[in-house]
């Protein structure tokens, strides 16, 4: 497989991947309260790093408490956190993995605040309250963004001290920099709401920010979903941006230096295409109860998903417009269209498991790597099962979901017991394994200089 | 900000305070406002439930002459949904179903019984639908005794005639047929759900639970009670009242008064006398009305007709009767459709003006008054039907009130009748125990012993309907003048007449 573009360097500006394979965001609840991170972490992220990914994308980490999605995620909100997340790089570098810190800000989509922001709602870009759970917010004034700008800056610097490879702006899945870019969400009359680029400002402002507190020889990327769907579950809401849209907030970015663009959809997260497959009632039923007291609209949701009887009407509306997208390469069309107006690298997300999906959204021009993050939940090691020369592993991700539901409430892990041909102890044993830290390596796996 | 709740001991020890989030103070905010829509729908259902079961509400016709022949005058039961009062009939759809459930006791349908059906319509002549208790009822209204056929042969076509006595029709045995029907075990809830099906019908959702609930018990409630009341007058311990006649204060008695009726003399529950007719009232307004003249109140004598329909002092519709009342006022007499022997109608009008004017002309001397029973001689059962006590009573049915009767009196005798209309208002004499004019101006030997009445074609001859043909015995019902109450004896005026004479005197009687 020497020839095999999968398995090809990619390069960046400043920043070379030994493949085409990264790790999309992905977590579970595995460090401490505050933010501090724990030995579970590094165990996660080196799980992937030894599988042969050739970069890490970390999980979603926020620049600031009151911008977390759930607790126990490690923040980089202080320098305090630097020496952690250096752990974490040198953990994944000796598999010459490159590890890429998520810098990330919820807004309203905070599914579980804690208790450090019971007392307060979310920052956002409205008063609008989120469609899905109902999560409180209030509209950022003009001095509360610059502060936020300044929080993504320095914690851009904390990523650099610590040695990580690079930054990514979470600017996909309905959190904060999507609730300025929505048309569907945006509702600001000032200079961060209304045209487009009054809309992509704050984000503009954020990637100005980070080049003068980095440089511009750190590798930066932003993530964005490239068309909202944000009608996809309410029919009656907003369709918001639409991929003419993302593309221009795609050049403006590249026009402000950043070196990738990370190409995924929708604008809420959950959303029926984010990511793309099952939804499955038994796990929301079990787990959808620690996001209850979270909004607004908890019991309702609660009530749709515990009784079977109106799980059918849930489940029609979250269906409807599934219907009409793959569940693999769910958004390669529209990464294909942003890679055609841009000069720099394009990664794509959402159900890239088969090596010969991969194989041809990246020698046909869709992308230039994709990053994966359930199937290689399902199989760490996918990577080299992939360079074996196998299309797909044995026991290969479902696209169920289930670790994504489990992810509110549990340590994160394939929570698909098919996988485990019926065996739940053997799953939860699995899942479990994050908690011991990894066996020393291999001899076959190439250790960082 | 959170916003505290601080809970106290009577002695001012805090012993606890509850906080709020953002989204607690958002919840009970929406708490509100779903407790407010709650409140609101509840009050929306139990509204509307109210609604239907109190709304009175009967179908009305812009048209007088169908507002006469279909319009409620508030015979229909009504008053409160658990104990309703008024009314001699199921609701609407046990009513139209009645005859497929028991076809035994109600065979031919209501037809059969001498209702006039119109094409297109779904309730018979005299029959009036109304919304109350919460679903459609039915009523008797003028109409019904009211509004008689007319053929020329067997084979033509029958004419409806508004305001005539309705002498086809047999209301004893509707009553008794509706009665037994009632209380018959083939009306069951399924029979009758089936039925009504099959009919066509649809119940809305108040009265289909109201259907299924309680329906069934109440009618046979009120049947029994009805049949406790008055089945003494539906059995054979009184003379048939035959077609086109009725009873009108025996069950009077029975259903307002609720009197023992058992505890009666027998001969005073003989009360059938022939329906009358309905036109032209203003001119009898002041004379002596019903058949012994008890009464010299149109209004009085309209509104205690209505009470024999079923109206009660609580369901009563003022408004509605007293549109029929306008109507009637100056409806006119229904012009003889044959034709008519001028010359002989013109010698006849001279023996009319000497023999019969003073007691039936517009402006006699004596008409509208009563004539002793000893002088007119006819059958005294109707008379003694009435009585002085049964009048005591009636002055208390509508008590306080602008209604109130205060013209009925007992008298000793039958009132003389305007005469207008007479070729369509036979058989004659107030008990109906006369065919025709030409039989009433024989003497009482050799006037008909036994007849059909209740035939609808027409004897030009003799001026009458035919009651001896076998046509007339299949169509109509026996009578016989043998029978307690059915005697054709008395009002020997021009029975001493020529032969001649009589068909002059009955040919100008066309014309009247």
């Amino acid at each position: 497989m020497e020839n095999d573009v999968i398995f090809q360097p990619l390069r960046f500006r400043n920043l070379t991947v030994k493949n085409r394979l990264f790790r999309s965001n992905i977590s579970g609840r595995f460090d401490n309260y505050d933010g501090s991170g724990t030995q579970a972490r590094i165990n996660w992220e080196e799980k992937f790093a030894r599988g042969g990914v050739g970069a890490i994308l970390s999980s979603f980490c926020p620049v600031h408490v009151r911008g977390r999605i759930v607790p126990n995620y490690a923040m980089i909100d202080n320098d305090d956190k630097i020496p952690f997340w250096h752990e974490v790089g040198e953990a994944v570098h000796r598999y010459d993995c490159k590890y890429i810190v998520q810098l990330s800000h919820s807004g309203r989509q905070r599914d579980i605040p804690g208790v450090e922001n019971l007392m307060q709602k979310a920052l956002s870009s409205t008063n609008q309250t989120d469609t899905f759970h109902g999560l409180l917010c209030e509209a950022m004034t003009a001095d509360q963004i610059k502060d936020v700008v300044q929080l993504f800056a320095n914690a851009a610097r904390r990523a650099r001290i610590a040695g990580l490879d690079g930054v990514e702006l979470h600017a996909s899945h309905g959190y904060l920099f999507t609730q300025f870019l929505s048309s569907a969400i945006n509702d600001r009359k000032d200079e961060y709401g209304g045209s487009l680029e009054n809309r992509a400002r704050f984000l503009l402002e954020v990637i100005q920010a980070i080049r003068q507190e980095v440089g511009h020889d750190f590798h930066l990327q932003v993530k964005i979903n490239a068309v909202d769907f944000n009608n996809a579950l309410f029919p009656w809401e907003k369709k918001g941006n639409t991929l003419e849209e993302s593309i221009q907030i795609c050049t403006m970015v590249e026009a402000a230096g950043v070196d990738a663009i990370h190409v995924s959809i929708g604008s809420i997260f959950p959303h029926p295409l984010l990511p793309p497959g099952g939804f499955p009632p038994d796990e929301i039923n079990w787990w959808y109860g620690n996001i209850i007291s979270s909004g607004v609209r908890g019991y309702l949701n609660y009530t749709l998903f515990h009784f079977r009887l109106f799980r059918p009407l849930f489940l029609f509306l979250w269906n409807r417009t599934k219907k009409r997208h793959p569940v693999e390469r769910v958004s390669a069309e529209y990464a294909r269209e942003v890679k055609k107006h841009v000069n720099i690298p394009v990664l794509n997300t959402g159900g890239y498991q088969d090596a010969r999906l991969i194989r041809k959204v990246i020698s046909e021009g869709y992308t230039d790597a994709v990053s994966i993050a359930r199937p290689l939940v399902a199989n760490n090691d996918l990577p080299q099962i992939l360079l074996s020369g196998r299309d797909l592993p044995e026991q290969p991700c479902s696209f169920c979901n289930r670790c994504l539901v489990n992810a509110i409430a549990n340590p994160l892990g394939c929570y698909d017991v098919r996988r485990f041909k019926g065996d739940r102890n053997a799953m939860i044993q699995e899942v479990m394994s994050v908690f011991s830290s990894p066996p020393p390596l291999a001899a076959e796996v190439t250790p960082h200089e | 900000m959170s916003s505290r709740t601080r809970i106290k001991t009577r002695d001012g020890v805090l012993i606890d305070e509850v906080y709020q989030s953002p989204v607690d103070r958002y919840e009970v905010r929406f708490r509100k406002l779903f407790l407010l829509i709650v409140l609101v729908l509840a009050a929306l259902i139990v509204g509307y439930v109210i609604w239907s079961v109190t709304t009175d509400h009967p179908v009305t016709y812009s048209n007088i002459t169908e507002h006469f022949k279909y319009g409620s005058i508030g015979s229909e039961p009504g008053g409160p949904l658990m104990s309703p009062v008024g009314g001699v009939l199921p609701p609407y759809w046990v009513f139209r179903v009645l005859p497929a459930i028991c076809p035994d006791k109600l065979p031919g349908g209501y037809t059969s019984l001498g209702f006039i059906y119109e094409p297109g319509r779904d309730l018979p002549i005299g029959i009036s639908r109304r919304r109350r208790l919460g679903m459609d009822q039915v009523g008797l209204n003028c109409a019904a005794c009211h509004t008689g056929t007319v053929r020329e042969t067997p084979t033509s076509e029958a004419q409806i005639v508004l305001g005539m006595p309705a002498h086809q029709l047999d209301l004893q045995r509707l009553f008794d047929g509706v009665l037994s029907c009632t209380l018959d075990e083939r009306l069951s809830l399924d029979n009758l759900l089936g039925k009504i099906k099959e009919s066509g019908g649809h119940l809305g959702l108040i009265e289909g639970l109201l259907y299924r609930t309680a329906l069934l018990n109440q009618i046979r409630t009120a049947s029994l009670r009805q049949q406790g009341r008055s089945g003494v007058l539906l059995s054979t311990a009184v003379p048939a009242w035959g077609r086109g006649r009725v009873d009108t204060f025996n069950p009077y008695k029975a259903i307002q008064f609720n009197w023992s009726l058992a505890q009666l003399p027998p001969a005073e529950l003989i009360g059938a006398a022939d329906l009358p007719s309905l036109w032209n009232q203003q001119p009898r307004e002041g004379m002596q009305l019903h058949w012994d003249g008890n009464n010299n109140s149109v209004d009085e004598r309209n509104l205690s007709a209505a009470i024999g329909a079923g109206v009660t002092p609580v369901t009563v519709d003022h408004d509605n009767i007293k549109r029929v009342r306008d109507w009637i006022w100056t409806l006119p007499p229904p012009k003889y459709p044959y034709a008519i022997d001028a010359a002989r109608a013109a010698s006849g009008q001279a023996i009319y003006a000497q023999l019969c004017a003073e007691c039936h002309s517009f402006g006699g001397k004596r008409t509208g008054s009563v004539v002793d029973i000893g002088d007119i001689g006819t059958d005294p059962s109707r008379l003694n039907s009435y009585t002085h006590i049964f009048a005591a009573n009636q002055a208390a049915l509508f008590p306080e009130s602008r209604y109130r009767f205060t013209h009925f009196r007992k008298t000793h005798g039958y009132a003389n009748q305007l005469l207008d209309g007479i070729w369509a208002r036979a058989p004659y004499l107030h008990n109906g125990s006369v065919p025709t004019l030409w039989d009433l101006l024989l003497s009482p030997e050799d006037r008909p012993q036994q007849f059909s009445r209740g035939y609808d074609v027409y004897d030009k001859e003799k001026v009458g309907f035919i009651s001896d043909t076998p046509g007339a015995k299949r169509t109509g019902s026996p009578y016989d003048t043998t029978v307690p109450g059915n005697g054709n004896a008395g009002h020997l005026y021009g029975t001493h007449l020529s032969d001649e004479e009589k068909r002059a005197l009955v040919e100008y009687m066309k014309t009247l």
